[in-house]
């Protein structure tokens, strides 16, 4: 009882740290996850907390939820469009990783080539979850933010079993090529199908179900279940997860009502928070910064090997590619944000922490691996905005900000001129004041409609994107009406729901439409 | 001859080949036809509900765009007519240029380099190129 206690007290702890860490970094321009690592280091600096890290920890507990959560918000629209360079980066890009990395750290620090393909493949999984949560913060073009993402998630799942096939070569000394194929293809699509089946039954169940609170309990089960179902057959439960949260959450919501889809963004949301607080908190608690500093030159050696790999396969490999395509695989400013954008996290360090320690050389693949986390959190999760702004990306075009500017303008100006009128009325401004005012304010707004038609001429997309939104406050409205009629009792709750649920119904597609923005095929 | 068919969307040359058609039919003294062709099928598999509110938001919106499109023409003294059709672009377009006899097509394309434009120029070149060997009639790019 007593260290049920105490594991509790500390849960509460690091969620309460996590908690001020999010409330802190509101006012400022860091990542939340690059802060998550910061404090926890400060704190293990100041006052070390006896945490034990496993790997069970971290892939039973806290993986399910953050994979099942990045997958489950993923449309899979975007995912389709993207599916080429995702692949290409999840698979042969994780095995080029692994031998790149290899072979320099091999080189460089005097590891056995088997030794450092380990750590080649563990540290060739990709975590961007600070990136991610910039781009959405940034309004990054949904398709690069679903290019990082989908990459993020299938190579997880690669690189566990890439690491597993090193792991043995290095332990046994033993290596079938062949055999290490069959088991790759067995362990990922045995993993992918065990997901697939999962949550294909949960997303049926959640379409004859269409309560918000049992689909809720009925998906975090999934996230659970499937990691746990997939390691119980032996094949990868995190490709398990990713393929279960990518049903359940375009095939399972498509038939879920408005009211479900909202507590279920909710509270994937809140567990994506949560288990991310505490992996990125944890990471900073576990530092062991002294270990760290002996290690420096082998350290120093995988930062290079892992930043030389990495701009190869994300430079090179589209280069193969346009040998086949005629368009080109991915737009180069995209593969700059792919180069820098390529942060480690949670992964690498649960399978670093599952290293045997039969292995001789963990401690230093240990070492190497944080000071690879800690260089691309603190070192590339802080800089990335930058880039994000030097290539634009983090912009609006100027036409979308000039129309909010003539928007913004409109609106006020017609607002003041509301004020003056009350004022007027009131007989707190005299007739000529009112009239000599007036006609400032009008040619003002005249001015303003002139630059927006302006607008509308060169970029008609922008009257298409106002037409939509006009038709939401619209539909809006109506669903407030209802509210009204109902309370007066002029509308049954039964009718009130049924024209409710097709006002939400109608909120829904519009949103598809304005996604779908970029798919205007014909002007 | 057959009517001038304006193909639009609300892309962002709407408004230039909108402009242009409208002259054209000024010029030639023709029919004027404002085309909308909605396509719900960018959304994949949906619950038939939503396939339906989608489906019929679309083709509001694609009224509310003709509406404007004819009000301007109308400005300009040139009568139009509007049509909004459901189903694949191209072929619904194709179709309707068979179906109307039509003289001239004009469609716009984006100036715009983004990627994932699904209709690049270089597509609608082969679109036009491929309407100018299939119909009898000319086809207009607009950038």
């Amino acid at each position: 009882m007593e260290e049920f206690l105490t594991v509790e007290a500390l849960v509460i702890i690091l969620v309460l740290v996590a908690t001020l860490v999010a409330i802190a970094v509101r006012r400022i321009r860091l990542p939340y996850t690059v802060s998550l690592v910061l404090v926890g280091l400060f704190i293990s600096l100041q006052r070390p907390i006896d945490v034990e890290v496993t790997p069970e920890l971290i892939l039973a507990i806290f993986v399910p939820p953050l994979i099942f959560e990045a997958a489950f918000h993923l449309d899979f629209r975007l995912l389709r469009s993207n599916l080429a360079p995702i692949i290409m980066l999840a698979v042969p890009g994780v095995i080029l990783t692994t031998l790149f990395v290899g072979g320099m750290v091999a080189l460089g620090t005097g590891l056995s080539f088997a030794t450092a393909a380990v750590f080649g493949a563990l540290i060739a999984a990709t975590d961007p979850v600070a990136v991610v949560a910039l781009f959405r913060a940034l309004g990054v073009p949904r398709q690069l933010a679903a290019a990082v993402e989908g990459e993020s998630l299938f190579n997880d799942g690669t690189a566990i079993v890439v690491f597993n096939i090193a792991l043995t070569v290095a332990l046994t000394g033993a290596f079938d090529p062949l055999g290490g194929l069959f088991d790759f293809l067995r362990v990922a699509l045995g993993g992918m199908a065990t997901g697939v089946a999962l949550g294909w039954l949960t997303a049926q169940l959640m379409a004859r179900v269409d309560d918000r609170l049992i689909v809720s309990t009925l998906t975090t089960l999934l996230a659970y279940s499937s990691y746990l179902v997939a390691e119980r057959f032996h094949v990868s439960g995190v490709l398990a997860v990713v393929m279960a949260g990518l049903i359940s959450g375009n095939v399972g919501l498509a038939s879920a009502s408005p009211t479900s889809k909202i507590m279920l963004f909710n509270l994937w949301d809140y567990l994506g928070f949560l288990a991310n607080s505490l992996v990125f908190l944890l990471i900073g608690l576990d530092v062991d910064l002294s270990r760290l500093w002996t290690n420096l030159i082998p350290i120093a050696v995988a930062v290079i090997a892992v930043l030389l790999s990495r701009g190869a396969v994300v430079y090179g490999m589209p280069l193969i590619a346009r040998l086949f395509r005629r368009r080109p695989l991915l737009p180069i400013n995209w593969r700059h944000i792919l180069f820098w954008g390529g942060l480690r996290g949670a992964i690498s360090l649960a399978l670093v922490l599952s290293v045997p320690t039969t292995l001789p050389e963990r401690d230093l693949l240990e070492s190497m691996t944080f000071g690879v986390l800690l260089f691309t959190l603190l070192g590339q999760g802080t800089t990335i905005q930058f880039l994000l702004d030097r290539l634009g990306l983090s912009q609006q075009p100027p036409h979308r900000v000039a129309r909010e500017k003539r928007l913004g303008q409109y609106f006020a100006g017609r607002a003041g001129l509301r004020r003056l009128e009350h004022l007027h009325r009131e007989g707190l401004l005299l007739d000529e004041m009112w009239d000599g005012l007036r006609v400032d304010y009008l040619r003002d707004q005249k001015h303003v409609m002139e630059h927006m038609i302006q607008l509308f001429h060169d970029h008609a997309e922008l009257e298409r994107e106002l037409l939509i939104q006009a038709r939401r406050e619209a539909l809006q409205a109506e669903r407030g009406a209802l509210g009204d009629a109902l309370r007066r009792g002029l509308l049954s709750e039964h009718v009130y729901e049924e024209l409710l649920t097709d006002i939400d119904y109608r909120l829904e597609a519009l949103d598809l439409i304005q996604a779908a923005r970029v798919d205007v095929e014909i002007d | 001859m057959g009517p001038i068919v304006c193909a639009t969307r609300g892309g962002e040359a709407s408004y230039r080949t909108q402009a242009r058609a409208i002259e054209l039919a000024k010029e030639r003294n023709l029919e004027l036809v404002f085309l909308c062709v909605v396509d719900a099928g960018f959304a994949g598999p949906l619950s038939k509900r939503l396939a339906a509110a989608l489906d019929d938001e679309l083709k509001r919106l694609g009224r509310s765009l003709l509406n404007v499109a004819e009000t301007r023409a109308q400005d300009q003294g040139v009568p139009a007519k509007t049509v909004c059709m459901s189903g694949p672009v191209r072929e619904s377009i194709e179709a309707y240029l068979r179906q109307v006899s039509a003289s001239t097509l004009v469609i716009g394309c984006s100036r715009s380099s983004e990627r994932h434009q699904a209709f690049d120029s270089e597509d609608v070149t082969d679109f036009a190129e491929r309407l100018r060997q299939t119909t009898s009639a000319e086809v207009i790019l607009v950038a």
